[in-house]
Order: structure tokens, then sequence, then C-alpha cells
């Protein structure tokens, strides 16, 4: 039966290792891998039914020249085949389903943890390589599961043709059973050669896709500044030191491939060179001798797939490495979900509630809208870090250390906006999604908050535009209030805002200055900026100096007894830097 | 979604002959040895044939030995060929990979950038890695296969052929089915294949994206709304898999039921010419057999059939990038040496007329602009956000093109200007900057290939990057990717530092520092002076007090130039110039 993807549950993988990760693909579909097994397997039997028929058919009717039982073995030699393509087709389909079914439960668990990994997971990963993971990777690892229907069915088929070899010679049975062993002992530590080799490729290679996607993100900087001829020549000599590499694989692989063919060939030859010595003699007869041929030719089918498997697996095993490392990523810098000692969590404050950090001595007053001026704007984002819980630290909330509050109750009610959080692809409804029973009401009064209605109204779909990843065909002062409309959207307890406003006009910014306070009257918020149109309609402002609130007041008092504050605040009134040049 | 086009066979057929025309000697040692190697494979079971004719003659044991010993012999030859045969293709088909893939950098490299912007990075990073992965698979691994199938099946027929040539037209009874069902199989399997991919691309893109936006994910709860979209490309693809396994389904089973069928007509017909002595025993087993041994190659063929499909299917995707309605880009050229003397190149007068500019959804955002850039002046280019200020600086650099009307350099139109001529000329600087993977010495001198290490240090003092003093290997720093990463602001210094060293003559700034903080920003700033002095410089901006020190001014409202003039001119005008300079001055 196919599947029905995707999978309401992917369930929880076993993520000790590569090959218990596959193992997990498989308990999770046992019984369409016991079907793929049990139809593998008769394949694989069926395979040699046709050199039987085909030595009766020699035996019986071509030699004695009884047309009439040739007629009967032919027929039956049409029949078995129509048969073997029914069982042929009904296995690959089922190792198709059993295939489709752990990729997609592989894209389904990954999904699944890199919505959940949050914030730790860009630090973590090199770009590039979750492509690798999500473009190769898991359809490698699907492709090791094909062992299970096949590969059973190989070995229960080799057993079968050395039984029917029995009956034909117990000395030619003896000779194919020590000989399979044999054969493969040989071509083991050759495959295991050839992972050496082949992970040395693969890494090489995939250094190479890094280097081109890393080309494809730079796009936009060679087109300023060119230098494409130059990063075209560095890309091929990496692409020539790879070419070498791949030479490497192939002296191995050739050999190896060679090998395939001579091993068995050489015994299919020994063991022809023993029936046809039993044939002159006169203890088998010729139809037998044409059928002990076949039936080793047919061997080699499971030969074939045994070593194709092994080649499988050692791919498998690569890329199911790549994803298990995924999958044990853990968004641990800001701490376990629940306190560490194994105490309940508390439950954040019921009411508006002071935020308080003991590091900076901020205290966000509740239900106020707060404006932070930094000296130094990295130290706003680490502090907007510390009080939504980005990292461990002593915040606390009405009095509750943020720590001892379930994550996800944090995550729930404060809302850090950074200036270049992410735009996904999709409407620009989907994207101003906001809470669960929004109205698109709420969402043109939150555009026009963010003072974004020029988004809306440059497109004819309105709230139905297309956005694209990042949403590219926006301009960055769009693209600013889009994702302020999505933050207020989400009408969270506490809104921490990190700059804004810092890519749009003076005029804009204004607007949104005056309806910012508006829409967010009764709750928390603060804003990191240094906008002095900001700052002068917060209702409190504080001044961040080397990590520690220097002064608290209301922007006119500020400027009147902090020079430093003054001296931060001034910038956008004074021609300094690029103007100062215009000079 | 997909911005990006695919190739059609045409473009796909003459690829793939340039590929084998390119690497011809290879490919004549290739197909001579692997043809060897299936004549070597043949021997056996016409050695058999001779073992049964003797035995069934009464030969002895040493007749049989003889020929198994010549079995074993073909065998070794066998196997020693298709080594040799193997490694020439393997060998032949990693260099055509190579080709390949740097083929596509290149053209990715001559890529206009509007059109990388609307296909999505996703996109580009699946036909890089999944495509190019695929199609360097099919070249080294599948091509060689299908050679050799057909070798040999050629083989196989000619040898039944000449034991009888009626065994041999008999033999063929299975081909016509194979034939015809091979014929329908592969015209629906192209675009089926293709479709597969595309939604692979867009699963792929789903689980990179998510990667990247993994904070806001987190902080914004959009943990289950991704994990929806993510499943709706898991069902895509599953139904377009489903799709290509029903192609499939088809094809597979009427194959196979046609091996049986002539080694069934053989044997029957073998004993009707048997009864008339027109061939003997050994003739009919060989045949046979042959029949019996064409069944692997011709399974090989069909199977990796689909493969070569996949292959195709990558391969056009692949090709697809660079094929381009718009005006080609020149090919990629290296920074050719240039004159740097003054006066040289300091003569530009950019000059815009009528210029109308459309995204792909048809909506015009320049309504008819003119313009003239003086020579060595400063221009401000004001306006509220979405007024089509960035989509005039893109016009501007050459970077898109206008739809109606003209921008030109001196009289030529800039986007007809070779590449690496306008970027000598002309440079855009806006708020994204991208630090490339190696060294500090690589992330400056693609912007001049000619800068000696001293000129790289002076640029990177000029635009007070103090942090290169903090640099364990200076100019060998190895930056990004799991090395050192540099924060935005010397990121942005970074490329203020390219642009002292390309030395262009005109600068246009598309808000360069907004992206930044504001101490941060005020430091680029600083970078900057350093940066325009004694250049034509156009600034977009959304600070007002740029405009009050520029030299003319430039109002842009709805995509069109309201006002232009001096700072203290518009001012007295008392139009909107004036306006918004009051809202901010308060």
């Amino acid at each position: 039966m196919p599947p029905q993807l995707p999978h309401a549950e992917p369930g929880t993988p076993d993520t000790r290792g590569p090959l218990r990760y596959i193992w997990w693909l498989v308990r999770c579909q046992p019984g369409r891998v016991l079907r793929g097994g049990l139809i593998g397997t008769a394949w694989m039997l069926g395979l040699s039914v046709r050199p039987y028929l085909v030595a009766r058919a020699i035996d019986d009717g071509l030699r004695p020249g009884d047309r009439r039982a040739l007629l009967w073995w032919v027929a039956a030699i049409v029949v078995a085949g129509t048969a073997l393509a029914y069982l042929g087709i009904m296995r690959h389909r089922t190792m198709t389903f059993v295939r489709e079914d752990a990729s997609a439960r592989s894209a389904g668990v990954l999904l699944r943890h890199l919505s959940r990994i949050g914030a730790v997971l860009p630090r973590r990963l090199a770009a590039g390589e979750v492509a690798t993971v999500g473009g190769a990777d898991i359809i490698n690892t699907s492709a090791v599961l094909t062992m299970t229907g096949p590969g059973v069915g190989a070995v229960i088929a080799y057993g079968f043709v050395a039984f029917v070899l029995w009956s034909v010679s117990p000395l030619l049975a003896v000779f194919v059973l020590l000989g399979v062993p044999a054969v493969v002992l040989v071509i083991g530590p050759l495959l295991r050669r050839l992972e050496r080799v082949e992970s040395g490729y693969r890494h090489q290679q995939g250094l190479l896709t890094t280097r081109a996607a890393d080309i494809v993100a730079g796009l936009r900087v060679l087109a300023g500044v060119g230098g494409r001829g130059l990063f075209a020549r560095r890309y091929a000599e990496r692409s020539q030191r790879l070419l070498a590499e791949g030479y490497r694989v192939g002296a191995v692989n050739s050999w190896i491939e060679a090998l395939t063919i001579a091993i068995p060939g050489l015994f299919l030859a020994a063991v022809v060179w023993l029936a046809a010595r039993m044939a002159s003699a006169g203890d088998i007869t010729i139809g037998q001798m044409v059928a002990v041929y076949g039936y080793v030719a047919v061997l080699i089918v499971p030969v074939w797939f045994l070593l194709e498997g092994g080649y499988q697996l050692i791919r498998g095993r690569v890329a199911a490495r790549r994803i298990v490392a995924l999958l044990n990523l853990t968004p641990d810098e800001a701490g376990p979900p629940s306190p560490v000692d194994g105490t309940a969590t508390e439950a954040g404050p019921d009411h508006p509630a002071d935020l308080h950090d003991p590091d900076s001595g901020l205290t966000v007053p509740a239900g106020r809208l707060l404006a932070v001026a930094a000296d130094d704007p990295a130290e706003a984002v680490v502090l907007a870090d510390r009080l939504g819980r980005f990292v461990a630290s002593d915040v606390t909330w009405g009095g509750v250390p943020l720590t001892r509050m379930a994550l996800d109750e944090v995550r729930a009610r404060i809302l850090v906006a950074d200036h270049d959080s992410y735009l996904f692809a999709g409407t620009l409804r989907e994207i101003l999604r906001g809470r669960a029973d929004l109205s698109d009401t709420d969402r043109r009064a939150a555009l026009r908050t963010a003072s974004a209605e020029d988004v809306l109204d440059a497109h004819p779909d309105g709230l139905a535009m297309p956005v694209s990843t990042r949403a590219r065909t926006l301009s960055g002062g769009q693209r600013q209030r889009v994702r302020l409309a999505r933050a207020l959207l989400v009408e969270p307890d506490v809104l921490i805002l990190i700059d804004p406003t810092s890519a749009v006009d003076a005029h804009t910014e204004a607007r949104i200055a005056q309806r910012l306070g508006a829409a967010r009257a009764g709750r928390t918020t603060v804003v990191m900026t240094s906008s002095p149109l900001l700052l002068g309609r917060a209702d409190l402002v504080a001044h961040l100096r080397q990590g520690r609130i220097v002064a608290v007041g209301s922007h006119v008092e500020l400027l009147d007894r902090d020079p430093g504050y003054r001296a931060l605040v001034s910038r956008d009134d004074a021609s300094v830097g690029i103007h100062g040049s215009l000079r | 979604m997909s911005g990006l086009p695919v190739a059609d066979r045409t473009v796909v057929r003459r690829a793939a002959l340039g590929l084998i025309a390119v690497d011809r000697r290879a490919v004549v040692v290739m197909l001579v040895l692997h043809s060897a190697a299936a004549v070597a494979g043949l021997a056996t079971p016409w050695l058999l044939g001779r073992i049964v004719d003797q035995v069934a003659a009464g030969a002895g044991a040493a007749a049989v030995d003889r020929l198994a010993l010549a079995i074993g012999a073909s065998v070794l030859a066998h196997g020693l060929l298709t080594r040799y045969a193997q490694y020439a293709g393997h060998r032949f088909g990693e260099r055509a990979v190579a080709r390949l893939r740097e083929g596509f950098v290149a053209r990715t490299l001559d890529l206009p950038i509007s059109v990388v912007e609307r296909a999505g990075t996703g996109e580009l990073a699946t036909r890089s890695s999944v495509d190019v992965t695929t199609v360097g698979s099919t070249v080294r691994d599948v091509v060689p296969v299908m050679v050799i199938a057909s070798a040999q099946l050629s083989l196989l027929f000619g040898a039944i052929f000449l034991l009888h040539p009626l065994l041999g037209l008999v033999a063929l009874t299975g081909l016509p089915s194979i034939v015809a069902v091979t014929r329908w199989y592969l015209r629906r399997a192209r675009p089926a294949y293709l479709a597969e991919g595309a939604a692979t691309a867009e699963l792929t893109e789903a689980l990179t994206t998510t990667a990247e936006g993994a904070r806001t994910v987190e902080a914004l709860r959009l943990g289950a709304d991704r994990i929806a979209y993510g499943r709706q490309r898991i069902g895509r693809v599953w139904a377009t898999r489903r799709a290509t396994l029903a192609l499939r389904s088809v094809f597979f089973p009427v194959v196979e039921a046609s091996y049986a069928l002539p080694i069934a007509v053989v044997l029957l017909f073998g004993g009707f010419l048997l009864d008339r002595d027109m061939v003997t025993l050994g003739e009919v087993v060989a045949a046979a057999l042959y029949l019996q041994q064409a069944i692997e190659p011709l399974d090989r063929l069909l199977q990796w059939m689909e493969q070569a499909q996949r292959g195709l299917a990558s391969f056009a995707r692949v090709l697809g990038v660079g094929q381009q309605a718009e005006p080609a880009a020149a090919p990629v050229t290296a920074g050719t040496p240039r004159p740097r003397g003054p006066g040289t190149v300091r003569s530009g007068r950019l000059v815009v007329r009528d210029a109308r500019f459309s995204y792909a959804d048809g909506h015009d955002v320049l309504h008819g602009i003119d313009l003239d850039v003086r020579p060595g002046e400063r221009l401000a280019i004001v306006g509220p956000s979405g007024a089509g200020k960035s989509t005039l600086a893109r016009l501007l650099a050459g970077i898109d093109a206008p739809r109606e009307g003209v921008v030109s350099l001196d009289g030529r139109p800039v986007t007809d200007l070779p590449p690496a001529e306008r970027r000598r000329r002309i440079a855009l600087v806006t708020q994204e900057h991208h630090v490339f993977i190696g060294t500090l010495r690589d992330n400056l001198a693609f912007a001049a290939p000619e800068a000696s290490d001293e000129q790289m240090r002076a640029a990177l003092v000029a635009v007070s990057a103090d942090w290169y003093a903090d640099l364990p290997d200076g100019l060998d720093t190895q930056l990004g990717d799991g090395a050192r990463e540099l924060g935005a602001a010397d990121a942005q210094q970074l490329a203020l530092a390219r642009l002292v060293l390309a030395d262009p003559h005109t600068l246009i700034l598309d808000e360069a520092t907004a992206a930044l903080d504001p101490t941060t920003a005020r430091r680029t700033e600083r970078a900057l002076a350093a940066v325009v002095t004694g250049r034509t410089v156009i600034a977009i901006a959304h600070r007002l007090n740029t405009a009050h020190d520029a030299d003319r001014v430039a109002v842009l409202e709805d995509g069109r130039i309201t006002e232009l003039g001096s700072h203290d001119e518009l001012v007295h005008a008392g139009g909107a110039y004036a306006a918004l300079w009051n809202s901010w001055h308060g």
C-alpha cells in the first residue's frame, strides 16, 4: 500500500548513530518492509525458474524431438516471464514506497527540528549545509532501505539455488555454497577501501558546493564591484583539484567494477567446467548442465544486489551521519525549556509587571513605552537577548526569574523583534500572521501603525500579494516596516524592538513614532534606538553606556542633564561622515 | 515559483555532443575498450555451446578441460578490459563533470543580478548541489553503463544472426513491444521528472530558509507555520514521485515480460530447424543462452534509462542557468589592467532620459525619469520609502536596464558597457554586504586583481578598518564559514576598502549605512568620507542632512522626480522638500 505522505506525525528518530537512524526508518514501516522482503525474495527466486524451464525444454523437447513437450515448456517460459514481470514491478513499487516513506519521514523530522531549534542554528551551521542535507543526504539515506527488500531476497535466493543444485549434484552444491562466501570475502575489503576514497571525494565535493553557494550568496557584491572572473577562476581551480581526487576514486572504482565481473565470472567458469566434466562422464544431462550455467548466472543478480547494497550503505551512512548531527543540535544557549535542577517551572506574572535586568540595572516599567539609547548598539542587542531570554541571565519579570519560567511561555509573552528578522516566502497575509483569530482589518491597522500602507497600495492583490523569500522585491524601508507590523500583530505582553526605523525616511519615522505609542497603550514596549524622533515619543528613556544604565528620564530631561546622551542623539542632527566630506 | 529557466531539448543535445566532441580521443578509447570487453564477455556462452556439442558428440575430459580453460581466460580478459574501459570512462566523466560545474558557476556569475534575486538562492543552490551532482553521476556512472550495454547487445544479436539468420530474426520478436513502450515512456518521463526536480528543490528551499531564519522562527513562534509549509512541500514531492512511479509501473513490466518471449520463440523455432537439420543442438542452446545473456545488459540499459532521464532533467536545469531572454551579459573577463592616472576616467557624464521601469508584475515603479549628473558633483536623491530610489540607483549603476528610455554614460547606454568596464567606472554601494569564504586578501583582490599587499593595507587604513591589526595572519586570515566572522560594520568597511581598490569615478550610495546601528553607521560614514573624495557621488538618502550638504537634491516621489535643485533653492521654493525639511527639523 502506498504510504500517506506527509506523515501526520513523523515520530521520534533514534539519533544515537547513523545506522540506528536508518534502522529507525525501517522500524517505522515494518509491514511495508516485510512485504518488500517477501516480494523481493519471490522475485529473486523467480529468476531461477527460467533456467530450469529452458533446461526442461532442451532435455524433454528439443533433444528427443518431442514437439508437444517443447510447446508446453515454451508456454511455461512465457507464463513465468509474465509472472516475473509482475513480481518485478510490485517489488519496485513497494521499495519505492519504502524509500519515499523514509525520505518524507527524514524531511519531516528535520523540518520539525529546524523549526524548533531556534536562534542557535545559524551560529552552528555553515552555509549550504542544510541545503546538502535537504537535497542529497535524505535521498542517499533512504536508498539504504532498498537493501531490506531485494537484500533479504538475495540471501534467500542464494540458498534456494544451492538447494536446487543439490538435487542435481551435491558436489556442485557444496562448490557453490563455499564459493559464495569466498567471493564476498574477496570483495569486502575492496569496499572498505572504496569508502575511504569516496569519503575524501565527498568531503571535497561538499566544500566545492559550499563555495558555489558562497558565490551565489555574494552575487550582488560581485555585480557591484566586479571580480566575477577571479571567482570563476578560483572555483575552476578547486574544481580541478576535485577532478584529481575523482581520478583516484575512478582508479579504485574501476578495479572493483572489474572484480565484480571477474570474480563471479571465474567462479562461473569453474562451475561450468565441473558440470561439463560430469556431463561428459554421463552423471548429469546436457540440459542440467545448461541449467547449472543458468543458475549460477542467476546468482549474479543477488551478488550484484548485495554489492550494490554495500555501496549504498556506505553512502547512506555518511549521509545519515550528517542528518543525525543536525538532529542532535540543541538550543542550549538559552537554557533548557524547564529549570535545570529538576524543580517545577514557575508561571510568569499574570498582570503587567516590571522586567528587571540586574546586569545593566535596567528596569522596564510595566505598561509603558521605554526607549533605550545605547552608546554601542551591540550592547543594546545583548541587552535585548537577555530580556528576551535568548541567553541565560538573571533577568526577572515581576520577581520571577525568566530562567525559571517555561521557555515556551517566555517566547509567547516576550517578543524580541530584530531589525533584520527573517521574512519567509508567502503572501503578505501569511507573513502578517500574528494571533490565530486575526482579521484583515487588524492587519491593515498594524500596517498603518508601521506606516507601511504603501506596500499594500502598490500591489493590485493587496494582502494576497506574493512576497518572495527575504522579501527581495520590497525596498529596505518597506521590509523593515513589514517586520514592525508583523511584530505588532503578535501583541506580546512585552515587545522589544531593535532599531525598528533605521532604514526609513524621517517623514515616515515621525509617523511611526506617533502611532506606536497608541498601538501599544497599556502594554510594555522597549525600543532600542538613538533616533530623536522615537526617543522624544517614549514615556521614559534609559541611556546605556558600557553595559550599564547611566541615566533614566524623559528625552528632554536627559538632553538637559546627560552630556553623553546629548552627544549620542545629536548625531542625527549634525552633519557627519559622508556629509562632512560633501562640504 | 522557480524563476530560473530550464534548457530545451535542442540545447541539451548540443551541450551533450559538445562534451563528447571536446574530449574525442578519450571517447574513442573508451568505446574501443568497451567493445573489446563486450566481445570477451560473449565468449563464455559461445564456448559453452561448443562444450554442449562436444559432449553430445561424446568428446572426452581433455576437450572439456581445454574449453573450460578458454572460458576462464575470456573471463579474465573481460575483467581486465572492463577495468581499463571503466577507468577511461570514469576519467572522461570526471572531466566532463568538471567542465559542467565550472561552466555552471561561470554562467551563474554572468547572471544579471535581477534574475538571481527573482529566482531565489535556494533554487540556485539546489541546481548547484543536487543537479550538478546528479548530472555528474549520470555522466560518470550511467553513460559508461549505457555504452557498454549497447555494445554488448549489438554483439549478442549479431552473434545469433551468425549462428543462423532465421534464429536471429525470431530473436527480435521481443523488440517491438520494448521499443513501443520505451517511446511511450520517454515522451512522458521528461516533464514528469522535471516536475519532480522542481518539487524537490522547493522542499530543499523550505528546509534551507527555515534554518536561515531560525532565530525569527523561535522569536515569533513560527515553528508550526514552517512545519505546515514544509509538509505541503513534502506532499508535493510525493505527488510528483507517484506520477513518475506510475510511468515506470507501465514501462518496467511490459519490458520484462518481453524478455521471455524471444527465448521461447527461439527454442520453438530452433526445434523446427533442428528437425530439418538446419542447425545443431549446440547452436540453438547458444542462441537461447545469448538471449538469456541479453537480458542483463538490456535490463541495465532500461534501468539506467530512468537514471539517464533524471540526469537529463538535471542537465536541462543546470544548462538553464544563464539562459535568459534578457540581453546576455558579456562573458566573464578578468579585471583588465587599467590606466590609473588622474583625468583618465574621471570624465563620465551620466544622463537619464525618460527612463521607465517595472518589476516582474508589470507595474511601473519609475514613470519617466530625466536626470543629468554632472561629473564631480554630489547629488542627493531623497523621497519617501517606496518612491523608487533604489530602483533608480540600480538603473544608474547599469544593474537593471530601463523598460523604456535610456541611462547613458558619456553617450553610451550603461547596460551596453562591458560589465568589467562598467564596474570600473560606476560602483553601487548598498546596505548589503557579503564576506566571501577565503582569506582577507581573497576578499579584497577581486575588486582589483593587480593590487599589491601594500595597496590592500593602505585601502584598509583609508576606511579606518582598525580591526585589521587584530587579525592573527594579516591578509592571510581566513574569513567566513566557521573561520573568523566579521560584524556588519567590519564587513561594510571591507566592502568600502574594495571600492578604494576598485577606484571607480562614480559612486552610487544606496543608503549604504541604513542597515547599520547608529554607532557603527557613524564609523562607516567616516570610512565612506575617505572613499568619496574626488569622485562623482550620487547618494540615496533617507536622512535629510545628507541632502543639505549635497550640491543638488533630487526629490523622488511615486517614481517621478518632482523637484531638483540645491538645498537652499528647494527650501525657498516651498514645495514638498521644504515641507519634509521642516518636519525633520521640527
